[in-house]
């Protein structure tokens, strides 16, 4: 299915955001040709930075939105239509920095959408400056003597919050990623894939992640074990990468709408109003 | 003696039942064939401090609420000492003897009843509705009914309690012997009640809001008829979450509206220029408060209409509106729902505390309430674009599932199709187009009721928004003073008003220490001779208000 727009690409030769952008087009595909997603019934929103553009470069219904606000907009399309599939692209300084009330919101909630952080811990499109991941240390343009701030931990926040469904995924492990993104789309709940993207700009982290991911499935993880998950989520020194934990639960959006859908046509409840006002 | 027009207070802590009480009285007055007018003071407290609900009522319509009572009840001392001053003559004072020991008034051992029977410290309020009752002469059994209705839990209690205050009560019993009328003029509603129900009458889908007082009534009763209405009503983790969640619903095709304060406003100003940008339907509800800041959360004021005319960077048409009571609140926010999907722009419903928290004599017919639908695009599919270019400015709009197309919507500038733009033609192009919509509003407002005018004189008392309620009240006592009212404040009906104001000399009133209002009837064009601005959280008092308009006008 073509999923490519006419807008020209003006992400920098190299840019991790192209394996997280192609490997989302490949799943996006496959769950279309395997009928478990139709695509007209998508719709993608992102943020504020480079990884913004990504509503520019996917031939999906799309709202760009705001600096941290992309979970909240499509939050509110799910509530107004629920057979919506709904999936907010955010930045690790969008949705860690200037979003992390919607983030940790949105996982408490359990909203049935998708959230991708394009986590390069680097703020790309401003030209430098640290974000809430970068590492101790880190000399940004903002920090110029290295960062004086412990980095966030994207994985363990959501899982404190109440996500559930949590993954790591890292943009050099292109049909390990698609893997998880399929999931994530098909995950009745809040998913969160928290993706390594590196910025070979300002933040060149390849052959670290190349050095230091391993995959979680290889490695016998349960996913339905929120303890083993939080140990996982603590790791630093080697870096995990997979689904570190999913569970059912109810949605926001199906225990708040009980079957109404608020975007469909329907006549005003007049009758109603007449007799709410009359009852005083 | 029968009498028309009468003015009761009920004033007590925090905890005794004062509003409901004044509820209460605004019934009876209610079932009694009178129109009413109910004002509640409170402060931002849950217990203790004072309260006190002002309910003005008479067998011809009643505006706003008088400072000057024939029957106050006073709960506690502080009530006592607050207000026996504003005890007309021939009034009566009804006090609470275990508290203050009066040489004038009506004494009732209100603490003692309530513990002889086993009651709550909630049911003063009670005592205070029986004593009311009493002394204009309602029947017994007819209070007994009204009592049924509004006392679900409790009833015996506060039966006996009524029976009590009638026994002491025998000798003033009817002293007030009100007129009334066969049947309740229209039905209690508060404005935010109002406006609520106004927007559902439009087709609301999402309502989501933050608490803020005075806006919260509005989020409390919606979710209360959430069920009833089938209305989705959320109230997210900030006003942030608000905005942006409602952007998401209206873009997914529901009619949706927000509600805050001021402050809360403030934190949705940056979305509130991508609904702009982005052309998306938003119907805000702004119920300010005296400010800045925190300001004076449960009292009334003016100051945020410059913030409503000016919220958002950059350029883009939006509506701003104010009603004054509560029939043109219902009808208003119907309205500019309808308009806000019309046009594609965001909405501002500017109000007040003294609207939104009134409770008012409502005559309203949701009937009379007709959805605009609005302009969807028919075309072929391939070829859609969400911000094509038309001589309005409105481009058709779609909604996500659009088989055959996708629905792009952007806060960055964009081509026609949606897509990121920086090229100077497009940029342009698309100013220019979202610009075009303000002159479509205005064509559509030249049909629409954009000011009013009540009565005639050569003088005009220019108001907006429920400062119009006062000044209504206030003319009844002034000759040859008109009231009009400015209800669309952007785009501005000069139009309108010019035809309105044709010889005659201006006097503006309005909450505000700087004059907004008045300014900008200044920056129309108009010339102001006077104003009347007050700005300490109170409503104006109607004599009061007369008093400046007859000052202002030699
Ligand atoms: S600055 Fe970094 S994140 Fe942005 S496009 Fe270039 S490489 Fe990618």
């Amino acid at each position: 299915m073509n999923l490519e727009t006419y807008a020209e690409n003006t992400w920098c030769k190299g840019c991790g955001n192209f394996g997280l952008l192609n490997s989302f087009k490949d799943a996006v595909s496959e769950l279309v040709e395997e009928g478990a997603l139709r695509a007209e019934n998508m719709v993608i929103s992102s943020g504020i930075g480079c990884h913004g553009k990504t509503v520019d470069y996917l031939n999906l219904n799309s709202f760009y939105s705001l600096h941290g606000r992309a979970i909240s907009c499509v939050s509110g399309m799910k509530i107004a239509n629920p057979n919506l599939t709904v999936v907010a692209f955010q930045g690790d300084g969008d949705a860690f920095g200037e979003g992390i009330a919607h983030v940790v919101f949105s996982a408490k909630r359990n909203i049935d959408a998708t959230l991708l952080v394009h986590d390069n811990s680097v703020y790309g499109l401003t030209t430098g400056q640290f974000t809430p991941t970068s590492e101790k240390g880190f000399k940004g343009k903002s920090t110029p003597r290295g960062s004086i701030e412990e980095p966030m931990n994207p994985l363990a926040l959501v899982l404190a919050s109440g996500g559930t469904f949590v993954a790591r995924g890292f943009v050099g492990k292109r049909k390990h990623l698609v893997g998880l993104f399929k999931k994530a789309l098909l995950h009745k709940g809040f998913s969160f894939v928290n993706v390594l993207q590196p910025c070979v700009t300002f933040n060149n982290t390849y052959s670290r992640y190349r050095e230091s991911t391993y995959i979680l499935e290889d490695e016998g993880h349960d996913a339905t074990d929120f303890q083993a998950a939080w140990g996982k989520a603590r790791e630093t020194e080697r870096i995990p990468i997979g689904l570190l934990y999913q569970v059912e639960r109810p949605t926001f959006n199906d225990l708040l709408l009980e079957g109404l859908v608020p975007a469909e046509p329907r006549a005003p409840p007049l009758s109603a109003i007449s007799e709410i006002i009359s009852e005083r | 003696m029968v009498q028309d027009f009468l003015t009761v207070i009920v004033g007590g802590e925090a905890g005794h039942g004062v509003k409901k009480s004044g509820n209460v009285i605004s019934i009876l007055m209610n079932e009694l064939g009178r129109y009413v007018f109910e004002m509640d003071d409170y402060q931002s407290l849950i217990r203790g401090g004072h309260n006190f609900s002002v309910v003005s009522s008479s067998t011809s319509p009643v505006y706003s609420h008088y400072m000057s009572a024939d029957i106050i009840v006073c709960l506690d001392k502080r009530s006592v000492d607050i207000h026996k001053d504003r005890l007309k003559d021939g009034g009566t004072l009804v006090y609470n003897a275990d508290t203050v020991t009066l040489d004038s008034g009506t004494g009732l051992p209100m603490k003692t009843w309530i513990k002889d029977i086993k009651g709550i410290p909630l049911m003063a309020g009670t005592i205070g509705v029986a004593a009311v009752s009493a002394l204009c002469g309602v029947e017994f059994s007819f209070l007994e009914r009204i009592f049924k209705a509004n006392y679900p839990r409790g009833l015996e209690a506060n039966v006996e309690l009524a029976r009590m205050v009638y026994e002491r009560m025998k000798d003033d019993e009817g002293k007030f012997e009100l007129a009334t009328a066969e049947t309740p003029p229209g039905h209690l509603l508060a404005g935010n009640e109002a406006i609520a129900l106004g927007a559902a009458a439009a087709g609301l889908d999402v309502y989501i809001a933050y608490p803020m007082t005075p806006a919260s009534t509005v989020l409390h009763y919606l979710a209360a008829l959430s069920k009833k209405l089938g209305i989705a009503v959320v109230h997210p983790e900030t006003e942030i979450a608000v905005v942006n969640m409602a952007l998401g619903s209206a873009y997914a095709g529901a009619r949706t509206a927000v509600g805050s304060s001021g402050g809360g406003f403030a934190l949705m100003h940056e979305a509130f220029s991508l609904a702009g940008m982005s052309e998306t339907p938003l119907m805000v509800i702004l119920a300010s408060r005296p400010g800045p800041s925190t300001g004076v959360p449960t009292y009334t004021g003016q100051g945020d209409l410059d913030f409503a005319l000016n919220v958002g960077h950059g350029e883009f048409p939006r509506i701003v509106l104010s009603p004054s009571g509560t029939n043109q609140a219902f009808e208003k926010a119907a309205e500019l729902l309808n308009l806000v999907w019309k046009f594609q722009v965001p909405g501002i419903l500017l109000t007040e505390k003294h609207l939104g928290e009134s409770w008012m004599t409502t005559i309203i017919d949701p009937e009379s309430v007709k959805v605009t639908k609005p302009i969807l695009y028919d075309g072929p599919l391939e070829q859609y674009g969400r911000y094509e270019k038309t001589d309005s400015g409105i481009s058709p709009m779609l909604y996500p599932p659009a088989k055959g197309t996708v629905v792009k919507a952007s806060s960055y500038e964009h081509d026609q199709k949606g897509i990121t733009t920086e090229e100077a033609g497009k940029i342009e192009e698309m100013q220019e187009k979202r610009y075009r919509k303000e002159k479509a509003i205005v064509e559509e407002m030249r049909d629409l009721l954009t000011i009013t005018t009540h009565g005639e004189g050569s003088t005009s008392l220019v108001t907006y928004g429920s400062t119009t309620l006062s000044a209504l009240e206030a003319v009844k006592n002034v000759d040859d003073v008109k009231v009009v009212q400015v209800i669309y404040l952007r785009p501005f009906p000069d139009w309108a008003l010019w035809e309105a104001l044709s010889d005659s000399e201006v006097i503006v009133a309005e909450l505000s220490v700087s004059g907004q209002f008045e300014n900008l009837l200044r920056s129309e064009g108009f010339d102001v001779s006077a104003h009347i601005r007050q700005y300490d959280g109170r409503a104006f008092d109607p004599p009061e208000l007369a008093a400046r308009v007859r000052e202002a006008i030699q």
